[in-house]
């Protein structure tokens, strides 16, 4: 009897977790659905999950009305960009203060934490006049400089280097080997994990990046998808359901798909954010 | 050896320097730059900077909307710290210590908007928002209940605001504290129920102060990052709009410096948004220095 009633309330819970994790998946669905339906369907089945005549119209209709593949292909190039750039110094960065000893270490590590306690309008004007001075306005390369310096990377490298035991390391040095071969032939090997996360997570963020493309890039041939997608959200709604919505489906559909893939890694590197030691 | 050594601390900080040019040229500088700019009247396009020493703060200060937008920013803290830090703490205690099954998929779904734009995010509830045609407001008007416009109403327009804000980070703040609450002693809690101590009680008296590092870093970054987050919705959907009611400092900030090219008034309000968060900082520093119990 009283195991009955104990799976009854584990039932229970799940009912009410699944009704969480159901009004988190729905917006996505319902874009989804409806990215593939006619405007007349879409206003008088707006509930209906498979579309009843499906068709690719909207999707048509924004690559004729959009330079979507510049703007898709500007996106990716800025993204692709800021992921390698970080990833790399952020390797060097943790690799650094992980594994050697020298003055103000503690205090320059400090200093970049601290950063993420600056709020970007702190840094938005001074950075939009440089990008301006350097010719860089309106550019995809003006939307990524500012980017680059984020502490997030160092921080989840620092934390999964620090669990190498420094034993493994003593013994290469005593071996007299240097530290860019100890970097790439034993510690990248053994946090590679960490390393994939943080590469796909500064993709995703750079991919849904606002802030600086709204303030740098002017013409449609240089936006990126989070502004072509701007273009169709007003507060009343509009007109354009089904284009907006086909719009939002191509905006997602790449941090989605990196996601479902590599959830496990990216879960496990949050998770590990927040332990600090 | 000696020698090697002071060899190796150059490599170091070779390391390092990459990181901290970028740091230092979109970082450091431009903090300080900024704070130069608070007490000077200019607009980006003039010659010459007129210094007019505190009298940006005092305007900002003086103006009854600064008092309106302070008072929404608080109005967004606290909203966004029930739904983005104290539901998040209470499932992931329900999820750990209660619920035996499907964590995986929980996790994986709960995180799973997380990685979408806000701008996406904005865009899909403009429309299953939409007070006229959209499906909340159809099965509403089954209930009776007609939706507001809250575009265009005052506090509504900030709830729906934070909400959408939620969508996006609530799964990341989940993962978070999921794994400081996860890493409370088992046994300690299995002693409590076999002692019959209810559940809520061993959640306020044992996982709470026992998770309490990963609670206060997340309690700060809901601040933190969910005052810069709204910003996104508010600039996509309202604008600040009706009538400053959804702006909040980091709006206000980008609106006198890129709408009203004010930039000395766009960064007095920026300094005191950073005076906040340096506040926020220290406070975590004083918490965990006084010896918060902190897992592993």
């Amino acid at each position: 009897m009283k195991i009955k009633q104990k799976s009854d309330r584990q039932i229970g819970w799940h009912i009410f977790l699944i009704i969480i994790v159901y009004l988190m998946l729905i917006p996505i669905v319902f874009a989804l659905s409806n990215s593939f339906k006619t405007t007349q369907d879409a206003y008088n089945t707006v509930f209906e999950i498979i579309p009843r005549n499906p068709t690719l119209e909207n999707y048509i209709h924004v690559f004729q009305k959009l330079p979507f593949a510049k703007i898709t292909l500007n996106t990716f190039l800025i993204a692709a960009t800021v992921t390698i750039f970080k990833t790399l110094t952020s390797i060097f960065a943790a690799y650094s203060l992980v594994y050697f000893d020298y003055k103000g270490k503690a205090f320059l590590y400090f200093m970049m934490l601290s950063t993420m306690f600056i709020p970007f309008t702190v840094t938005m004007i001074p950075n939009y006049l440089l990008i301006s001075q350097i010719g860089l306005r309106d550019n995809i390369w003006g939307v990524a400089l500012p980017q680059l310096a984020d502490v997030l990377g160092i921080f989840l490298l620092r934390q999964s280097m620090r669990g190498i035991p420094k034993s493994l390391i003593e013994v290469a040095k005593l071996d007299k080997i240097g530290h860019m071969k100890i970097m790439r032939d034993i510690i990248l090997p053994l946090v590679r994990p960490s390393v994939i996360s943080t590469g796909i997570i500064f993709f995703i963020n750079s991919w849904n990046e606002y802030v600086w493309p709204v303030l740098i890039l002017k013409t449609k041939e240089n936006y990126t998808l989070s502004l072509a997608l701007q273009m169709y959200i007003s507060s009343e709604g509009g007109t354009d359901f089904t284009i907006a919505m086909a719009v939002s489906v191509m905006t997602m559909i790449i941090p989605l798909t990196l996601y479902i893939i590599f959830q496990r890694y990216i879960i496990n590197t949050f998770a590990m954010s927040g332990i600090k030691g | 050896m000696l020698k090697t050594e002071k060899k190796q601390a150059v490599l170091g900080y070779i390391f390092l320097i990459p990181s901290l040019v970028m740091f230092t040229v979109f970082m450091f500088y431009p903090m300080f730059y900024t704070l130069y700019l608070s007490f000077f009247k200019w607009n980006m396009i003039k010659p010459v900077k007129e210094f007019v020493g505190l009298a940006n703060y005092v305007s900002v200060l003086s103006d009854p909307n600064t008092w309106k937008i302070f008072g929404n920013t608080l109005l967004y803290i606290v909203i966004l710290l029930v739904f983005n830090f104290i539901v998040p703490y209470v499932l992931s205690f329900i999820l750990s210590n209660i619920v035996k099954k499907g964590h995986g998929f929980y996790k994986s779904a709960f995180f799973l908007p997380s990685v979408i734009s806000l701008v996406v995010g904005s865009m899909l509830y403009v429309w299953i928002l939409n007070p006229i045609s959209g499906p909340v407001a159809i099965i509403a008007k089954h209930f009776g209940i007609t939706m507001p416009f809250w575009s265009k109403t005052q506090g509504w327009v900030i709830a729906v605001l934070c909400i959408i804000t939620t969508w996006k980070s609530f799964g990341y703040n989940f993962i978070i504290i999921l794994a400081g609450v996860s890493g409370v002693s088992q046994e300690v809690i299995e002693a409590a129920r076999l002692d019959n101590i209810p559940m809520w009680k061993i959640f306020k008296d044992i996982v709470l102060p026992m998770s309490s590092a990963t609670g206060i870093y997340v309690f700060i970054t809901t601040i933190v990052q969910g005052m810069q987050y709204v910003f996104t919705p508010i600039k996509v959907i309202t604008q600040g709009g009706p009538n400053y009611a959804s702006s909040n400092m980091i709006y206000m900030s980008y609106h006198e410096a890129f709408t009203l090219y004010s930039t000395g008034t766009s960064s007095a309000v920026s300094v005191m948004t950073m005076a906040l968060f340096i506040i926020l900082l220290i406070l975590e520093f004083k918490f965990v220095e006084k010896g918060v119990y902190y897992e592993n």
